[in-house]
């Protein structure tokens, strides 16, 4: 059921465990990275559903910047930071650049599983609503072919109407002329 | 959300049909309720009844226009349906230069094209970007392009000319993104050099048409399927009545003009079907 893929970046490596056994167990498939770096190795090689990272992290590559890599790579992650509770602020400012949720330390597994169910919804309607507008594309795609045939070949026969009917009426003619003069109208229809 | 009554919805959609032509299918409870349930609300009312009587007292004629705003459709993308836009492209519009281009070199071209249900203005603003990109010598020319729309909301977002990153990002390549448009947080504005070449005004196209003088292309997609027979006839006679002799008319994909106006010819040009005068 839950064949969410989910990369965890910390480098607290008590937090990555508990984390990756946590999300391992509720059935989702699940990566780890320990810094940045190796976060960016990873989303180059594979995608992912949901990305989870701290915010704080040493070395240059922290959680903002992970949250820049990883959308750049791909529009449709989705981005979680993890935050130490006084770093909110700069966690608001995340979900300016795109993240679209935050958890504070120490994290609440019952509140992660909520929100990670949440972006589940959200993605499947999204999913729901492209796949609906594609095959309102294809409908109408074919219904405006059929309808533009129909229209030329309406359009074609009403000329030879008309045709059939300047003939019948022209007086200059006799009858049985004007009538064979229609018959062959129609025939090269 | 407010719940509508099988004597209200007659009574709504008569007003409905008298204020703007649009028809709206008696069955289709849900859309007389999402359409119009936060109009009610935000008027001060209980119920579709009281909407109405309130309409009808209302001298300024404010919450007739919101029926209207939220009743008519808005079409939100750039470029739909390519079809159209390469018909204009490499049939209509080079064929129109060619015969409306003066013998005498000194005087300019004129040319007008009318959008007449422009929404929110993404039909004539592409009309526009692939006039800028045709011609290069824009000078020369003297370009009217029209945009008319029944809703006061869509025509004043579509003379603001700013889009929001889902309604621009479908349809719009990025090249052309960038080089007709500004960034403005999460939003896309239109530039001076586009929004210059275009017009828009309020119409509701049941009314006559006065004052518009006559057009070498009318664009005229996806509105009128939501009038009935007999005034999609009257419209199409007013549209005929609007358009130059060598003139052209395009109507949306899965429309058709079979049995509605008898003075258009529909014309194949590769996928894209295109409508001039017999």
């Amino acid at each position: 059921m839950n064949t969410l893929s989910i990369l965890v970046v910390d480098d607290d490596p008590v937090i990555r465990k508990l984390l990756e056994q946590r999300l391992k167990k509720a059935g989702y498939s699940v990566d780890v990275a320990e810094d940045g770096y190796k976060a960016e190795k990873l989303l180059q090689k594979r995608r992912y559903d949901v990305i989870l990272t701290d915010l704080m992290m040493p070395g240059g590559i922290g959680g903002i910047e992970v949250l820049e890599i990883a959308k750049e790579i791909d529009q449709n992650v989705e981005v979680i930071l993890i935050t130490a509770h006084s770093s909110v602020d700069t966690a608001v400012a995340a979900m300016k650049k795109g993240a679209i949720d935050y958890l504070e330390k120490p994290i609440n597994f019952d509140e992660l599983f909520l929100r990670i169910e949440k972006i589940v919804n959200v993605k499947s309607i999204m999913r729901n609503a492209l796949d609906i507008h594609e095959a309102m594309g294809t409908t109408e795609q074919a219904a405006s072919r059929t309808i533009q045939d129909l229209e030329v070949i309406a359009a074609k026969l009403q000329q030879r109407l008309d045709l059939v009917e300047n003939e019948l009426r022209d007086s200059t003619k006799d009858p049985e002329s004007r009538i064979a003069a229609s018959l062959d109208i129609l025939a090269g229809f | 959300m407010i719940k509508i009554t099988p004597s209200e919805i007659k009574t709504i959609s008569q007003y409905i049909y008298d204020i703007s032509g649009i028809f709206l299918d008696h069955n289709k409870t849900y859309l007389f309720e999402t359409r119009l349930s936060s109009v009610a609300e935000q008027s001060g009312c209980k119920s579709y009844q009281e909407l109405y009587n309130k309409a009808k007292g209302d001298r300024s004629k404010e919450i007739e226009r919101k029926i209207i705003d939220a009743i008519s459709t808005n079409e939100t993308l750039f470029f739909r349906d390519k079809g159209p836009f390469e018909l204009l492209q490499h049939k209509l519009l080079p064929e129109i230069i060619d015969a409306r281009t003066p013998k005498s070199g000194s005087l300019k071209t004129n040319i007008k094209i009318w959008s007449a249900a422009a929404s929110t203005g993404q039909e004539l603003y592409s009309i526009a970007i692939i006039i800028k990109e045709l011609i290069p010598n824009l000078s020369r020319y003297s370009i009217q392009l029209l945009g008319t729309d029944i809703s006061d909301n869509a025509i004043s977002q579509a003379s603001y000319g700013k889009y929001n990153k889902f309604e621009i990002e479908r349809g719009l390549p990025q090249a052309q993104l960038r080089k007709y448009f500004t960034a403005l947080g999460d939003f896309w504005k239109i530039k001076d050099e586009i929004r210059s070449m275009v017009t828009f005004r309020k119409m509701n196209l049941m009314m006559p048409f006065t004052g518009l003088g006559k057009f070498d292309i009318i664009f005229c997609r996806n509105v009128a399927i939501y009038f009935t027979v007999p005034d999609r006839k009257k419209l199409f006679a007013k549209i005929a009545d609007t358009l130059n002799d060598d003139g052209f008319l395009v109507i949306g994909s899965t429309e058709s003009l079979t049995g509605i106006c008898p003075r258009f010819v529909p014309k194949r040009h590769l996928r894209s079907i295109f409508y001039q005068k017999k």
